[in-house]
């Protein structure tokens, strides 16, 4: 009962946003080419290096990723991304403005979840095309590699890559939360997106004295290394004993992060002190 | 038993204190002045089903600050209270969606879409069941004569239009509580109107319970048959509109219709002269000597008619809220603590 009620809202929040998107349709497809333009950009920055060391040269020396392996890397990068910024990113942004201007009286006096309401409400779809675009470069990776991945990978996959967008999703809401204490919080905001570019690279390369350091912070402390090099990692290598434990630990840490997110999302609820009108 | 019970409902707002220039706000940035504002302090009452209750006071005072307490927007500092049963701010599935918020100056639609739009994700967050759901829709876009504007984008509308759509909106689940905050804000005479005559037949139709805050006397006299004066967060007064007549109109005014060829230029003498048209004169006196006035202008005077009525409402209620706060604050001046933060 209660899980159709809230698909219901969602379909409903999909549906609204849809119907504006369409009546807008010029800043629709302005915003998908822009998106795919910054998209095919880093794809040509990353195809420009490949061609200097390679196809089968790697990112980094000793890191193990040669050039479609890479691009799985960066193909899931991008599902994550798109995802995240279809579904969460615009109303994460209108979080803040809903506290400034105590629009979140509305959220707060409706019979459901405020965290669902406050997370989904609107949806921006010109933001998919980055995710068909991540699909197919997955798959044209995935066939001019020579390696098979099993069927175990190919269900893991999927699951590995929502695990990621919660982990990225906790974080944002963590973080916009805190606008209800600050009043305002712009940096912050722009905090998530420095935080989220060291998931962009494959973990090996966060090597030595201060590499070391990065990893351990942004593997244990934020866990946005885990986002992205799990699921990538499941399907672009071999499965090895040593990746069972980071596995695991990815299963952890986003249930942690979810769990924490809404912590501090219902914490600052709770002082939230509407703008008067 | 009351629909809404309060008792020694308190809430305190810590605002940081800016001073003006750019060294004291570089001065804020280490060492800030903190000021407490008592927005509501200890107040009680109890609301019965079916009651339509006016708040009125100042910009200020404390009563939109009340509202957010009694629908679970904001948490009081202290003191209790119980709305259908259920504490507001712990914010129950069970008791949000049993009443409804409106506020004049916030807009809950989506504003690119048709209120039609907003209207079905409301049906489905309040899970209302599809043909109840189209026929409280039908029947209130009927009663508010905005049948033909639910497909239109709601930028398009004007503010009138908009507010009876965030009513319908508000309306949909039908709500047996009604907190509504200044509805007819900016609203011309004639959509001010319209939204009175709306509000007064539903509340009469469906005997919900209703709590309104408005600037506008005449809403509050076209609706509400009690008042709560609330100033500097506290009660001053509940009951009945004229009972504020009674406690703080001091003046009466007194209306002379003369004989011909009278003159009026000695009334002065009688109490204020307001207006002076021969050969009628308007006169401001204090409430307690009408008789003995009437009485002596009578014997001095050829007079056709007198008339004694009481003082435009906005008057004494403006009166009130000035004597209301004189004494206020010369009871406790509002505290300023210092502290680093």
């Amino acid at each position: 009962m209660a899980i159709t009620h809230y698909w219901r809202v969602f379909m409903t929040f999909l549906r609204n946003s849809l119907v504006r998107d369409m009546t807008f349709r010029w800043n629709f497809i302005i915003n998908s080419i822009s998106s795919l333009s910054w998209v095919f950009m880093n794809l040509g920055f990353y195809i420009l290096i490949f061609h200097q060391i390679g196809s089968h040269g790697e990112l980094a020396p000793q890191s193990g990723w040669r050039q479609y392996e890479f691009f799985v890397f960066l193909s899931t990068t991008l599902l994550i991304n798109s995802i995240v910024q279809t579904f969460f990113m615009p109303n994460a942004e209108e979080f803040s403005e809903l506290i400034r201007r105590g629009g979140l009286d509305f959220a707060l006096v409706k019979p459901i979840d405020t965290q669902f309401l406050i997370s989904l409400y609107e949806v921006d779809w010109s933001s998919l095309a980055n995710f068909v675009f991540g699909l197919c470069l997955l798959s044209y990776s995935l066939y001019r590699l020579d390696y098979h991945p099993g069927w175990f990978q190919v269900v893991a996959y999927p699951f590995y890559v929502i695990c990621g967008v919660v982990i990225l999703y906790s974080l944002m809401i963590a973080l916009a939360s805190t606008s209800i204490w600050l009043g305002r919080n712009q940096s912050l905001y722009n905090f998530w997106f420095y935080l989220t570019n060291f998931s962009r690279y494959p973990m090996e390369i966060y090597r030595g004295p201060v590499g070391d350091w990065l990893r351990r912070i942004f593997t244990f402390l934020v866990p946005v290394l885990v986002v992205v090099n799990v699921p990538a990692r499941l399907l672009a290598k071999p499965l090895e004993p040593e990746h069972w434990w980071l596995m695991l630990y990815a299963l952890a840490a986003t249930v942690g992060s979810f769990a924490l997110g809404r912590w501090i999302f219902l914490k600052a609820l709770d002082s939230y002190r509407s703008a008067s009108s | 038993m009351a629909v809404i019970e309060v008792r020694n409902l308190s809430k305190t707002y810590r605002v940081y204190q800016k001073s003006e220039g750019l060294w004291a706000a570089f001065r804020g940035l280490f060492r800030r002045r903190w000021r407490e504002v008592h927005a509501v302090r200890g107040i009680s009452f109890e609301v019965e089903q079916g009651e339509f209750v006016a708040f009125l006071g100042p910009n200020g005072a404390g009563k939109t600050t009340t509202l957010k307490l009694l629908s679970g927007v904001i948490t009081p500092t202290s003191g209790e209270a119980r709305v259908l049963g259920h504490v507001p701010w712990r914010r129950e599935n069970a008791y949000r969606r049993r009443f409804a918020l409106v506020m004049g100056q916030k807009n809950q639609l989506w504003w690119d879409l048709p209120a039609l739009e907003s209207f079905r994700l409301h049906q489905h967050i309040y899970r209302i069941p599809p043909g109840e759901y189209e026929r409280t829709r039908d029947e209130l876009a009927e009663m508010l004569g905005v049948r033909e504007l639910l497909g239109r984008p709601v930028r398009e509308l004007s503010l009138g239009e908009r507010m009876k759509m965030e009513l319908m909106a508000a309306l949909l689940h039908k709500p047996e509580v009604l907190f509504l905050d200044e509805p007819t804000i900016g609203l011309d005479v004639v959509a001010q109107h319209t939204i009175q005559n709306f509000l007064r037949e539903y509340q009469r139709q469906r005997r919900l319970t209703i709590l309104l805050t408005s600037h506008y006397m005449k809403d509050v006299a076209a609706l509400c048959q009690r008042v709560i004066v609330i100033a500097q967060g506290r009660i001053v007064h509940d009951g009945s509109l004229e009972g504020i007549v009674e406690r703080f109109g001091r003046s009466k005014i007194l209306t002379v219709q003369l004989a011909d060829g009278q003159s009026s230029r000695d009334f002065h003498r009688y109490g204020k002269v307001v207006e002076c048209q021969p050969p009628r004169v308007k006169l401001r006196v204090p409430r307690q000597g009408v008789p003995e006035l009437v009485a002596a202008i009578l014997q001095n005077h050829a007079v056709e008619d007198v008339s004694v009525e009481d003082p435009p409402l906005e008057e004494v209620i403006a009166e009130m809220f000035s004597c209301v706060q004189q004494q206020t604050s010369q009871e406790s001046p509002s505290p300023v603590s210092t502290s680093s933060a």
